[in-house]
């Protein structure tokens, strides 16, 4: 057999085992029944399986493909990832135990949720569900797109993209559709200890192969490359406060995203995700190593037209069959794993906060459930069809989704600590913020859109918020005497 | 006092990460092996979870003592 049929072979073999176990997992009928079992899997998910649930959606096809990409065509600035993440999770210790706390009391299932009994505003959770929806549609295309990239690379061109589309659309709406959360939680395991394997391997045995080691070939690389060892990059256009703001806004914005925040909700206790907080920038050292394969993805296979498969055809020319198939299959379910994930939450925003809390209020349990696991078909054909018509980078359509999930940032965070917070100037801050991230580039302004979004919202809501003060006062909440009155 | 030292701690990674890139964006000198920019960010990325970890044991300790009195 060639080398590469074997390739894609064992690729096709380690994807089906993996897709059973997560069939077997969800077949309990239970996991079906409500939407608390549905989409957070009963809330009842130790510490152990939230650190592979988490992880799970910060290892994704944007990972893996995006930031080598990224290193591939600029360098440098591909590195805000590693701030990013590092930083996110100071900022999470303090705010999420806090909205899980809230979110158990209240048998909530989504941030939306919290949004709306928080403020008493089926108007502002809805426009929270809304902004969840339209950004995550994006960023579950860069997961199809991962899925694309590793069949197209592995068929060697000989499968059609026509067909290619179909088995991105189907691999992830039936998984899906049949199993709920407990799938991709159980699953997450199998892909974390792919991961980590294939990645040390790739991370240790590439640099040694093409250049005998770590050292060997950074030197290399700096002497033929001098741009892409520090800001502002290759090209020029990214300097530190780009990367400053972009760090800064994405951290910020990791726990905001519907499937990051599905899979903080579905922990057992606040003390579990607070341990979490300390023991998950662990997962972010192999980032560091990560993005580094992409300058060696410049240095052994240069002049790529599409920089999102430079991980796949640098692991093509440097791996035999075996060692390209369990890489393939890895960064197949890196993109299987966390597109369910992301689409299990958008289908159970669009369902509960928007269909039924501002359509069809007397809809049953039950019927809600069903509708939310239809919807898990048009959302992944949406994310499909947001792809053919917006081809973009990978990293782009990531960083265009992060500028505006930021945005509900104080609806959902500073809400926790704030009491005199209104709905009306929130919902202000929120619409202006997003428009902002429209503005930001048409006036020209540096740095990160997102940033400057966030600028103008919280402007908004502290000049806005000192006039609505006596009726927040005045009226009477159970989340907020929940939240202020212990 | 506790608290100015949990806000001291709570900062430091991110002046590291944001404010000093300035003076840290420069491939010289190589620290073991990589580029001085590149060492800088799996620095932080081993540091910065310390820093939550001393954060947590510092709220603990304070709970703890509150609950004692």
């Amino acid at each position: 057999m060639s080398t590469s049929n074997l390739a894609l072979l064992i690729t096709a073999i380690i994807v089906f085992i993996v897709i059973i176990i997560g069939f077997i997992s969800g077949s309990d009928k239970s996991s079906r029944e409500s939407i608390e079992q549905w989409s957070i899997g009963g809330r009842n998910f130790g510490g152990l399986l939230i650190w592979f649930l988490i992880g799970a959606d910060i290892y994704t096809a944007y990972t893996f493909l995006g930031l080598t990409g990224y290193a591939y065509t600029l360098g440098a600035p591909a590195f805000f990832a590693c701030a990013y993440a590092a930083l996110a999770f100071p900022i999470i210790f303090y705010y999420i135990p806090k909205i899980w706390s809230v979110a158990a009391e209240f048998k909530m299932t989504t941030l939306a949720d919290y949004v709306r009994e928080r403020f008493d505003s089926k108007f502002l959770s809805g426009l929270v569900a809304l902004v969840g929806i339209l950004f995550l549609i994006p960023y579950i295309d860069l997961q199809l797109a991962g899925i694309q990239n590793v069949v197209k690379v592995a068929g060697h061109g000989t499968i059609s993209p026509t067909v290619i589309l179909i088995i991105s659309f189907l691999l992830v709406g039936t998984y899906t559709f049949f199993s709920g959360l407990r799938a991709p939680a159980w699953t997450a395991l199998v892909k974390d200890i792919l991961v980590w394997v294939v990645m040390l391997f790739l991370v240790i045995y590439l640099p040694i192969k093409w250049f005998g080691g770590w050292g060997d070939f950074l030197h290399v690389a700096a002497e033929k490359y001098p741009e892409y060892m520090t800001l502002p990059g290759h090209g020029g256009g990214h300097g530190s406060f780009w990367f400053s703001t972009a760090a800064f806004i994405s951290a910020v914005a990791l726990f905001m995203w519907p499937h990051s925040s599905t899979g903080a909700l579905a922990a057992k206790s606040g003390e579990s995700l607070r341990k979490n907080a300390i023991a998950l920038p662990f997962y972010n050292i192999l980032l560091f190593f990560i993005t580094a394969l992409g300058i060696l993805a410049l240095l052994v296979v240069p002049g790529l037209k599409d920089s999102n498969s430079a991980l796949l055809i640098l692991i093509q020319k440097s791996l035999g069959g075996v060692g390209q198939g369990f890489s393939f299959a890895t960064i197949m379910l890196a993109s299987l794993v966390p597109a369910s994930i992301m689409v299990i939450a958008a289908s159970n925003l669009l369902a509960t906060n928007i269909i039924q809390d501002l359509f069809a209020k007397s809809m049953q349990q039950k019927k809600v459930t069903l509708m939310a696991r239809l919807f898990v078909f048009l959302i992944v054909l949406l994310a499909l069809m947001f792809g053919i018509l917006f081809p973009s980078s990978i990293i782009n359509l990531q960083l265009q989704g992060t500028s505006g999930i930021v945005q509900i940032f104080p609806a959902v965070a500073v809400s926790l600590y704030w009491k005199k917070m209104n709905k009306v100037p929130v919902t202000v801050g929120l619409i202006g913020g997003l428009v902002m991230i429209f503005l930001a580039a048409p006036l020209h302004l540096p740095g990160y859109s997102g940033f400057w979004g966030i600028l103008v919202n919280i402007a908004l809501i502290l000049i806005l918020t000192p006039f609505f003060a006596g009726k927040t006062a005045s009226s009477d909440n159970k989340v907020v005497r929940f939240l202020f009155e212990n | 006092m506790n608290r100015i030292f949990e806000v001291i701690l709570f900062l430091i990674p991110f002046i590291a990460q944001l404010l000093l890139l300035p003076w840290v964006n420069k491939a010289d000198p190589f620290v073991i092996g990589l580029p001085f920019f590149f060492f800088w960010w799996l620095l932080w990325l081993l540091a910065t979870p310390f820093f939550t970890l001393a954060i947590y044991k510092l709220r603990k300790n304070r709970s703890t003592r509150k609950e004692q009195r």
